[in-house]
């Protein structure tokens, strides 16, 4: 079965609190074959350690695509700084397609919204080469609380301004975005508490130390199967495969409310259209096999194959969104 | 109950199988020579063999990457104690009574010694592992960042007496370890700071680099050209020479087990790891001790209890880990992403669920350390006549290792940089006296002190009474008041008596 989130949906997110940039959506993209491309081994460089989400996700592709290149597509960790280490050292590398970014929302648009000392820009440093998948989250109480829904949480969170705790892995992460999301379309100030990683902040919501979390739904939902955490709702537009109980968020009252994070693969600004071409073509390809449809299916994310004009779109679309949230909440650079 | 051992002879199946034992043998053959090598650690290995284990069966293959995770701390002391330099980050505090104890002529003693203290450490936490997995994990919920904060103050407290010398100078150097340890996030504003706007410092520095350049690049600069550049003399070494006399059996048995104790207990709680572990249990031996002064010149109980404490908290790591599916520390969540990747959700049905896989990487643990103490124990003889080699030889190849271990944990060659850069540092350290444990110190705790603190007050909404609400977090915190007056009531007495 297929897993695809509705295409409109992703964007219409992104629309959300950024103003429409009145540019029409990029429609399908040249896939016409570069000539020569890839002429050596293609770097995919992981902007995190090996074993996390991104890396899975990164050699399973590279291996896909391997193949039908013709060229090994080596992945290679560069970890650091929330992932902008890996993505610096990709925008600085030859935009020759040889040396790509498996790019996340925190490295190729939260950190540009965050921080006013980031020495790349992931709108103008990048050209985007597909966003690959997104995973909405889900926000989780421990099952001893006393919040039942997302109303009891808003209804909570309103009398009591800034004491309803949501813990995160860090400032400037999706999970932290979407909960200050969260804030501004209810009117609420949730009390962000910063982890480093999510490890320490579920062991602190399982132990009852905090009152929720959005987290991640593969490893949150172990726990809601055995009845530790409670699901409130989940961040998409649509209920997930992996708790088709949990209404969305926005079916539990908040109009218009989407959240995920994504992962997509990035080359140097500068990229032979053709290049971004074969590599979109080759991508979209793998992520329809079987092979790769039951792996992500398998971890709760969601396909988003995009081509390159609608990725970049997306992108600034992004960018623009979370600078949003950051000005609102009042968080990053005074 | 008969489910109980219908699993457990599962996981026996599984780990004694062909494969079981091949990967097995692999693991703490890998485990034990990155931790012989100084610079490449645990973490870097488990990240590099990660991506091989893609194809295998994936309880071969945890067996396999936990094998290299506590391999590698059987392997960390052997530099330390013969070369003075630490073998992984985590193995740095056995420098301090391992070295004296070689240039004594006791290497073979204190080699042998360490692998015992391994296999006793490990051999209590896989116990814990094996009994009262869940039960410990249900404890460990119970600590939030108040009773974090409290542990650690505790054990900064207990280890601010560790080295000899000018208590000072060491105390200087506690704070500027903490200082180092500032750069870096904040975690509470997610802003850099102290980074010079190098991005490459946004997580700060690395303490592989850290602990690779104070002791062991230093140590090599240190011996350029000395009385200490020829080969120290090897004697014989035989069984005679390594088994522990009457008297030492009896100075090393306790602090094994309370190093043990101390490493299982820290191991158990995420977020803290085996160099937290050894530093705690070094201090509290100290404390203990009836002759203190015999530290850092040779005391068998200062490489006991940190070597025991270190093995068992790796051991006790997977508490946390196998029960809740929250990674007990940064080389555990490499493992963890290990068993994601093979379609395996960790969580609190993993016991249940994967009856195979769990008592298989807990058999394999068994099997895996009496490799271990086999292996170790006949290597001893050969690790020694490595001192043979001249130092113009060896120091060479050394500084390598270091900087492939130090480039490979990020592939990144400004992590090259810094460990040069604080060779230099910990050299000049040594012309002026000043200790460089206590760097480590306050580099580890010091900024996990200040996020729990932090934390907790985000988490008591501000109210600092926090820390004396919490039964737990109290306890800690009058044991550390008591640290502190044991400390210095000696020292009013004698005033007052002089009066």
């Amino acid at each position: 079965m297929k897993t695809r989130i509705d295409r409109r949906s992703l964007l219409g997110a992104a629309l959300a609190i950024a103003a429409a940039t009145g540019l029409s959506a990029g429609l399908a993209s040249p896939a016409v074959a570069a000539d020569g491309y890839p002429e050596k081994p293609v770097t995919l460089v992981v902007p995190f350690p090996p074993g996390g989400s991104t890396d899975l996700l990164a050699r399973q592709i590279g291996e896909a695509i391997s193949g039908p290149l013709g060229q090994p597509v080596v992945v290679e960790n560069r970890g650091g700084a929330g992932g902008t280490v890996g993505a610096n050292y990709v925008a600085t590398s030859d935009p020759d397609g040889h040396t790509l970014l498996m790019g996340v929302t925190g490295s190729n648009a939260i950190s540009a919204a965050l921080r006013d000392d980031l020495p790349y820009d992931p709108v103008t440093d990048f050209d985007p080469v597909s966003i690959v998948i997104a995973s909405p989250l889900v926000l989780v109480v421990n099952s001893e609380s006393k919040f039942n829904s997302v109303a009891d949480v808003i209804a909570y969170a309103k009398e009591n301004p800034e004491t309803f705790t949501h813990g995160t892995p860090g400032v400037g992460t999706s999970m932290h975005m979407t909960g200050e999301l969260f804030g501004l379309e209810t009117g609420t100030k949730l009390l962000h508490v910063p982890y480093k990683g999510s490890a320490q902040a579920l062991q602190d919501l399982l132990g009852g130390q905090l009152d929720a979390m959005f987290g991640d739904i593969l490893v949150t939902s172990e726990h809601i199967k055995t009845g530790r955490l409670r699901a409130l709702g989940v961040t998409s537009t649509q209920r997930h495969y992996m708790l088709p109980d949990v209404p969305t968020i926005e079916e539990a009252g908040i109009d218009g409310y989407a959240a995920f994070s994504w992962q997509g693969i990035f080359a140097p600004a500068g990229t032979p259209p053709e290049v971004l071409g074969t590599l979109y073509a080759e991508i979209a390809k793998a992520l329809e096999s079987d092979k790769l449809q039951a792996f992500f299916k398998e971890k709760g994310f969601l396909i988003e194959s995009m081509p390159p004009a609608e990725s970049k779109e997306f992108i600034a679309n992004e960018v623009k969104k979370w600078k949003g949230v950051v000005k609102a909440a009042g968080i990053g650079p005074k | 109950m008969s489910d109980f051992y219908a699993h457990i002879a599962l996981g026996v199946a599984k780990a004694l199988s062909v494969e079981g034992l091949f990967f097995c043998f692999v693991g703490v053959t890998v485990g034990t020579i990155v931790g012989v090598l100084p610079g490449i650690g645990p973490l870097a290995a488990i990240s590099l063999a990660l991506p091989m284990t893609y194809y295998l069966d994936p309880t071969a293959a945890l067996i396999m990457l936990a094998g290299i995770f506590y391999g590698a701390q059987y392997g960390g002391s052997t530099a330390s104690i013969l070369l003075n330099l630490p073998g992984t980050a985590t193995a740095a505090i056995t420098c301090l009574d391992g070295y004296p104890l070689a240039k004594q002529g006791k290497a073979p003693l204190a080699l042998f010694v360490t692998a015992i203290n391994s296999f006793v450490g490990s051999s209590f936490a896989i116990v814990l592992v094996m009994g009262f997995a869940p039960i410990i994990a249900e404890l460990a919920l119970e600590f939030s960042s108040a009773e974090y904060f409290s542990v650690m103050l505790l054990g900064l407290i207990a280890a601010s007496t560790m080295t000899v010398g000018s208590p000072f100078k060491g105390l200087a150097m506690v704070v500027f370890g903490i200082a180092l340890g500032l750069v870096g996030t904040d975690v509470n504003t997610g802003m850099f700071r102290f980074n010079f706007g190098i991005l490459e410092l946004a997580d700060g520095f690395s303490l592989v680099a850290l602990a690779m350049g104070l002791f062991g690049v230093a140590e090599i600069i240190a011996n350029i050209g000395g009385e200490q550049g020829k080969p120290m003399a090897v004697g014989r070494i035989g069984f005679r020479e390594m088994w522990p006399k009457r008297n030492e059996w009896k100075r090393i048995w306790a602090p094994t087990l309370r190093g043990s104790v101390i490493g299982s207990f820290v191991g158990a709680l995420p977020g803290t790891g085996p160099g937290i572990a050894s530093l705690m249990a070094y201090a509290s031996e100290k404390r203990l001790s009836k002759t203190p002064e015999e530290f850092g010149k040779g005391a068998l109980e200062g490489i006991s209890a940190p070597e025991a404490a270190n093995n068992a908290s790796v051991q006790a790591a997977f508490i946390p880990t196998l029960s809740l599916g929250i990674p007990g520390d940064a080389v555990v969540a490499v493992l963890l992403g290990a068993m994601i990747l093979h379609g395996i959700t960790p969580g609190p049905n993993l016991i249940n669920d994967q009856p195979e896989m769990f008592w298989g990487l807990i058999i394999s643990f068994w099997i895996g350390n009496l490799m271990l103490l086999v292996l170790n124990i006949p290597l001893i003889g050969l690790w020694v006549r490595l001192l043979s080699i001249p130092y113009h030889l060896l120091y060479p190849a050394i500084l390598v290792f270091i900087c492939v271990g130090v480039y490979s944990s990020d592939n990144n060659v400004f992590d090259i940089f810094v460990v040069l850069g604080f060779g230099l540092v910990g050299y000049l350290m040594r012309i002026f006296d000043y200790p460089a444990m206590p760097v480590l110190l306050g580099f580890i705790l010091g900024p996990l002190m200040e996020e729990h603190f932090r934390r907790a007050l985000l988490l008591g909404r501000g109210d600092i009474t926090t820390f004396i609400d919490r039964p737990i977090s109290l306890a800690f915190l009058v044991v550390s008041a008591a640290f502190l007056a044991a400390a210095f009531l000696p020292g009013l007495r004698k005033r007052f008596a002089g009066n």
